[in-house]
């Protein structure tokens, strides 16, 4: 991976300044293409090491970590773009917690970085998890998609406080069938779990991973419950088992297409002692109420991508909630692009022939 | 004489490929499809020794470089309403842009001044990779064999499920 595909060597230095928030796909292509521009870059993440989920959340089998670390080491050691980790930026909303806040060992504010900056750049991703919404989701043993995930992978940085659940001889139920599920379950299987079970409301056919991972998954030992929808988590101080409901497709409609789904069958249990719910992440920047957020997403914006406040501009998932790697890159580099358009004619004192020029939704990434 | 190599069994279908060629060109040159087995690959112009796409056009827009490049001269097809090559092709790797130039292609970046193709610069799995001809068969595994059989298949019959794992 290059980060700098748009330049051969380092260009001169334009004289501008800008800071990026969050080091996944989307603030690392932005940090390429403003390099490449002649800008200098200062990158901000909250973990030990720049990547974001392409390090901690996507598995090292399917994306290897050295090819990101020397993508970043190309952009720190010929671009000259500067790394702040483990330090938090924050809004002027109270933070939640969410996975990797342990390794903060700075919090800087937002305000702060539109300050000493010409531009910054947004690029947080969602780490928010959607959680289970059923009686017992609160009982010691649930977890999230990403909770699961995070710190069996942050376990490697060996920093106290991050505690990788026990997964030896457990057996696990995963909710869900998009990669995350499929990435837990794996996970779960290499790490020695007696049981593992993927739970899902419709058929392999309707998965969003696929049915060929599907099948990988069952020869390496997943149990997979096709049509089948947790109901509740059961046990005392701690998860027992979980309650399914049978699911069917109801009939197709006249279009053909909708099948909706009743989950009105027989009951039945699973002894477990983990649920991960892998049913998704939601999108909750710090900062998605100063920034107004709902407007950019809308297109409702002066300028491509920039959000209420002048000069700050927003990339990626924190923007469009979950996608892909390819998504965050294109967003990313959009962000980019558009930030260096605003400031050049800024500087040109053009930006009121553009005044009044609503930016298409069609511009959207 | 180089081209692109996709190892499939490396390829995750993150879709940065496409993301950074739309980036450049608007219309990508290299494609994510769905598979009917449900993985997400990229499509991409193979640079065909004997192209099927330049065979059937009869505006002869479309010519091989000194370098192997199969390219197109996109503004000679403006009035071309046959789009052969749009059938011709068995890689689904010529593009309709909607534009002006209704026709484009992949030419490996040719025009970037010596930067190479981006896609291949940006993969994240190191799937896909810019290299001579010769090295290609020195890149292939029993595993890359596998998946690239799994995606021929797809593109021949896109109904047609994996073949058994
Ligand atoms: C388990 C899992 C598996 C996935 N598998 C795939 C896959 O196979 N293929 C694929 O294409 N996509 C996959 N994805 C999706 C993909 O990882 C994301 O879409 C992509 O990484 C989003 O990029 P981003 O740059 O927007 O955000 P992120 O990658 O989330 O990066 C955001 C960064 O911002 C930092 N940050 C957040 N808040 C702050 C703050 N206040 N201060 C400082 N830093 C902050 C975070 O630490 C993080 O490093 C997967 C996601 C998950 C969760
Ligand atoms: S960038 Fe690489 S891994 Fe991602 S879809 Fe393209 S070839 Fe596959
Ligand atoms: S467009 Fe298709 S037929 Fe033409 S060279 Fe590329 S892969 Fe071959």
């Amino acid at each position: 991976m290059n980060f700098t595909f748009l330049c051969n060597t380092p260009p001169p230095k334009n004289g501008r300044k800008v800071a990026i928030i969050g080091a996944g796909p989307s603030g690392l292509a932005a940090a390429g293409y403003l390099a490449c521009m002649g800008y200098k870059v200062e990158v901000y993440d909250k973990l030990p090491k720049a990547g974001g989920l392409m390090i901690f959340g996507i598995p090292g089998h399917r994306i290897p970590d050295v090819n990101i670390d020397e993508a970043v080491k190309k952009l720190q050691n010929d671009y000259g773009v500067e790394f702040r980790l483990c330090t938090k930026i924050c809004g002027s909303e109270p933070m939640h917690e969410e996975a990797g806040d342990q390794f903060v060992l700075t919090y800087k504010s937002l305000g702060g970085r539109v300050e000493d900056n010409d531009a910054v750049l947004i690029s947080t991703g969602t780490w928010k998890s959607r959680r289970l919404n059923l009686p017992g989701a609160d009982l010691p043993g649930v977890y999230s998609g990403l909770e699961f995930l995070f710190p069996v992978r942050a376990a490697g940085y060996n920093i106290s406080g991050v505690k990788a659940p026990d997964i030896k001889g457990k057996k696990i139920a995963v909710i869900g069938a998009g990669f995350t599920a499929v990435d837990v379950a794996h996970l779960a299987l290499a790490q020695g779990a007696e049981k593992v079970y993927l739970v899902y409301r419709r058929t392999r056919n309707e998965a969003p991973c696929g049915t060929l991972e599907v099948s990988m998954l069952e020869k390496s030992g997943a149990i997979c419950h096709e049509l089948a929808s947790p109901v509740r988590i059961t046990g005392e101080d701690r998860v027992q088992g979980i309650e399914l409901a049978r699911c069917r497709l109801a009939q197709a409609d006249d279009t053909g297409r909708c099948r909706p789904l009743v989950c009105d069958g027989e009951l039945f249990n699973l002894e477990v002692d983990i649920v991960v719910g892998a049913i998704g992440e939601i999108a909750a920047p710090p900062f998605a109420h100063d920034l107004g957020l709902e407007n950019v997403r809308k297109g409702q914006v002066r300028w491509l991508q920039m959000t209420n406040i002048d000069s700050v501009f927003v990339a990626g998932d924190a923007l469009t909630g979950p996608s892909r790697v390819g998504s965050a890159v294109y967003s990313g580099l959009k962000a980019a692009q558009s930030l260096d358009q605003w400031l050049t004619l800024k500087a040109e004192n053009r930006l009121n022939e553009y005044k009044g020029e609503l930016i298409k939704n069609t511009d959207l990434p | 004489m180089k081209t692109l190599y996709l190892d499939y069994s490396k390829c995750i279908g993150c879709g940065t490929c496409e993301a950074v060629c739309k980036f450049i060109y608007r219309t990508p040159r290299i494609i994510m499809t769905r598979t009917s087995y449900g993985l997400h690959v990229p499509l991409y112009c193979q640079h065909c020794d004997n192209p099927k796409c330049m065979r059937v056009c009869i505006r002869k827009a479309i010519f091989q470089d000194d370098q192997g490049v199969v390219r197109l001269r996109e503004e000679v097809c403006r009035t071309c309403d046959s789009k052969n090559c749009l059938m011709a092709c068995p890689y689904v790797a010529m593009m309709c842009t909607g534009g002006d130039n209704p026709v484009t292609k992949c030419d490996m970046c040719v025009t970037r001044a010596g930067l190479g193709p981006a896609c291949a610069a940006m993969c994240p799995c190191d799937a896909l990779h810019y290299v001579d001809r010769t090295e290609m068969a020195s890149l292939e595994t029993e595993a890359s064999q596998k998946a690239y059989e799994r995606v021929r298949k797809y593109i021949i019959c896109p109904d047609c499920s994996a073949p058994a794992l």
